[in-house]
């Protein structure tokens, strides 16, 4: 038996949601744009890419760091990961600021 | 717009306003010190948190200091004075946040003391609030609201923005736009019927109608807009913010992972220098100048003595395509000339230039004047002296002026159904070739003022339009900038045709109404375009709220103002020409200092990253032969932060604005600040370098 009913659309099935999938839409849109442009989005990737295989090229180096340059080191890292979040906020919701 | 009628009453001309500027003049005294300061006061995180280029400066800052404090915090300090180096940076850093501040501080500074000017236009006045029962009650100006009856009598101050819905006098408004001549204001016309709160009451008396409630007037609007206290980021700042942090997003990503590749390739870099590179690399000089060229445009609005609702709509006419202009007032003078003496009723032409200049002797107006000069050049004489006759001076209630002569004789000119109405009241017939002559004018698109003496009308005055001067000139400017001028008018095809074509606009539009107006508007807006307009009536209403641009005239009825999104306080149309190429200066400007700021990149590139690594076998690159590491990394930061407070004059003032094509525009400013910006710094920082150099 054939169904007569509609198939559910991305927009329909995303009004029942409440508001806060706003980021949710945004994501999609942004997904659905790099499907189209590829090239930028490999460019990203092998930046991020880089971030992944960089603690491995420092172990590589050889240099040895005391606990407290350490510690520091993983503070300055986590503060630019939060500076990071932050201007994809900005991207995002510029109207923000 | 109002039909044309015939009139000679007092019109002041509106001409254009460039060099004399509407609010009193502003003082700036104090306004860098207080700069300076706030330079300092702005460094708190919730404020820099807005900004996310100089934010990440203000953060590298901070980590510079701790390394200066503690150089090897982060590993192994190298190089012979870490300490100093990484102070020297650190100062370096901080003045350029600093400076980012000072820029916007200037701004914001510049656009207070407009907004102080203003406000001493405005004082509390004692108002006389009209009550239900009729009776007067002397109240606080700040304590009307909107919908009070108020009456105020010659010398008052109007104490709010009103409508008038009674009475008929004239009005100083020099406090709000610095003409002197006053203007007659009176109820139920289409222009004229507004007052603004700070003007003065010159002869007669006024019955008023507040429109707004305390704080909420125009002046209060602009007050607000120019002190910032209500500016938001308008979609073209916001837009460029985005870009700017999209590339500080990539160049943080890129710093971020160059230590350990740095460290495999056998030249570890310093947190400190990482850091500078990092600053180097970043948009600095346009995030540190974007809000301050907003503001800049926004006050320059606010110079042309234009309330604004915000800085999208400034932009907004910077993108502008196609204008939609009235004709009466906006392309041709208010001011009509006397162009030919039309006989009727049997009467030469001798005859009814001698009787018109009599009419005229008293007349003061640009019209009256003018019948006079024609009169004498067809070589007529006034009949009397005017220290033997009277004058009558033309009232919105007779619409007739003239002069009575000593023998008793009452020579009279006006609009031509009141002049028909007094030749009755004397006793006299109307000529049957009265309606022809009235008829040819119209036709002509001019306005025609009948002329009688007692009971005898003896003929009729052609009242010309004149195209302002240096309107063709204006068009042709917009017309190179792409803009496209479209002229709509009530008159007959055949008058519109000879004006639309001795004006030089692309296109006309004859007896037009309401609906065309807001046809035409949505037409080009369907083609893609953005559409300015002017209106004062509240049949504009409509037009103007469809608009993009939407300029209503202060004279204009309430309904126009709110439904446009500016108001001039001058009430001259062609104030939109200028408000294009304040928009279009806005845009230019951005884009200039941005193409620089992004063009620097590239010298700072050749500074810094070869000495950087010059181990990995790249320092060939070193093409400025830069001192050393250090003195290269501090060169291309001095240069940095220095270039911010240099540009700031350019910021403030915006770039000179030509009328050229978009293609002309781009290929001269991709010269001169593209070019220009990879050149510039190349020159800068060898200069600075070879001053530090021997210091490190």
């Amino acid at each position: 038996m054939k169904l007569a009913t509609k198939l559910p659309t991305k927009s329909s099935v995303l009004s029942f949601l409440p508001p806060s999938t706003q980021v949710l839409e945004e994501t999609a849109a942004l997904l659905s744009e790099a499907r189209r442009q590829k090239i930028p989005v490999w460019v990203f990737l092998g930046m991020c890419f880089n971030l992944v295989v960089a603690p491995m090229v420092q172990a590589a180096t050889g240099e040895t760091y005391s606990r407290g340059q350490a510690w520091a080191i993983g503070i300055l890292g986590l503060c630019t990961l939060v500076v990071s979040v932050y201007l994809f906020v900005v991207m995002f919701q510029p109207e923000r600021f | 717009m109002t039909s044309d009628t015939p009139s000679s009453a007092p019109r002041q001309s509106k001409g254009r306003r460039q060099d004399r500027r509407g609010t009193p003049k502003v003082n700036t005294s104090g306004l860098y010190k207080r700069a300076v300061r706030d330079s300092f006061t702005k460094l708190d995180p919730r404020n820099m948190i807005k900004n996310p280029v100089m934010f990440l400066v203000w953060l590298g800052t901070i980590v510079t200091f701790l390394v200066t404090l503690a150089p090897d915090l982060f590993g192994p300090a190298a190089g012979k004075n870490p300490r100093l180096f990484n102070g020297l940076i650190t100062v370096v850093l901080f003045f350029t946040v600093v400076f980012a501040n000072f820029a916007e501080a200037v701004a914001e500074g510049r656009g207070k003391a407009q907004a102080d000017s203003l406000r001493s236009t405005r004082s509390d006045t004692t108002a006389r609030k009209v009550l239900p029962d009729g009776s007067i009650q002397e109240v606080s100006s700040t304590g009307l609201y909107k919908g009070d009856q108020i009456k105020v009598v010659a010398g008052d101050i109007i104490p709010a923005d009103a409508e008038v819905v009674g009475g008929v006098a004239s009005v100083d408004e020099s406090a709000i736009t610095g003409e002197s001549a006053p203007v007659l204001k009176q109820p139920g016309t289409d222009i004229s019927s507004s007052v603004t709160g700070g003007t003065r009451i010159i002869s007669d008396e006024l019955f008023l109608r507040v429109t707004s409630d305390p704080g909420k007037g125009f002046i209060d609007r602009m007050i607000a807009l120019v002190e910032g206290a209500e500016r938001s980021k308008t979609p073209n700042e916001i837009a460029l913010t985005v870009l700017l942090v999209v590339l500080t997003q990539v160049f943080l990503i890129v710093v971020a992972t160059m230590t350990p590749i740095a460290g495999y390739v056998r030249t570890p870099v310093s947190i400190a220098a990482l850091i500078a590179l990092l600053v180097a690399l970043i948009p600095t000089t346009i995030g540190g100048l974007l809000s301050a060229i907003g503001i800049a445009g926004m006050d320059r609005v606010a110079q042309f003595n234009v309330v604004a609702t915000s800085g999208r709509a400034v932009e907004a006419c910077g993108d502008v395509n196609t204008l939609v202009l009235d004709k009466t007032g906006t392309i041709t003078l208010g001011n009509r000339e006397a162009d030919e003496f039309i006989p009727v009723n049997g009467h030469s032409l001798q005859e009814v230039a001698a009787t018109a200049l009599t009419a005229s002797i008293f007349d003061e107006t640009p019209e009256g004047k003018s019948i006079v000069r024609l009169a004498e050049q067809l070589g007529a004489k006034a009949e009397v002296a005017p220290e033997q006759a009277t004058g009558v001076e033309f009232s919105a209630r007779t619409r007739m002026s003239g002069t009575d002569l000593p023998n008793g004789s009452e020579i009279r000119k006006g609009a031509v159904d009141a002049i028909k109405g007094f030749v009755r009241s004397r006793g006299g017939t109307i000529a049957p070739d009265l309606d022809d002559a009235y008829e040819r004018v119209s036709r002509l698109g001019g306005t025609p003022l009948a002329l009688c003496r007692d009971g005898e009308l003896f003929g009729v005055i052609y009242l010309k339009d004149i195209i302002k001067p240096g309107i063709k000139e204006r068009f042709d400017q917009l017309r190179r900038m792409g803009v496209r001028t479209i002229m709509l008018t009530g008159d007959n095809r055949i008058t519109a045709s000879v004006i639309a074509q001795e004006a030089g606009v692309d296109d006309f539009i004859a007896e037009a109404t309401p609906e065309d107006k807001i046809e035409v508007i949505r037409t080009e807006q369907a083609k893609g375009k953005l559409v300015a307009m002017t209106g004062d009536g509240t049949n504009d209403a409509p037009a103007l709220a469809q608009a993009n641009v939407g300029v209503a005239m202060n004279s204009g009825t309430q309904a126009a103002k709110e439904a446009a999104n500016m108001v001039d306080l001058d009430s001259d149309p062609t104030k939109l020409i200028d408000l294009v190429t304040i928009g279009k200066q806005l845009l230019i400007t951005r884009g200039a200092l941005t193409t620089f700021s992004i063009s620097n990149d590239v010298a700072k590139y050749f500074a810094i990253i070869p000495t950087i690594f010059a181990a990995a076998g790249i320092g060939a690159l070193n093409v400025m032969r830069l001192g050393s590491p250090d003195s290269a990394v501090l060169s291309a930061l001095i240069y940095n932060a220095l270039i911010i407070p240099a540009l700031i004059p350019l910021a403030l003032k915006g770039v000179e604005f030509r009328p050229l094509t978009a293609n002309q525009l781009l290929q001269r400013n991709i010269l001169i600040y593209g070019l220009g910006g990879v050149v510039a710094p190349f020159i800068a920082i060898k200069i600075i370098d070879l001053a530090v150099s021997p210091f490190l």
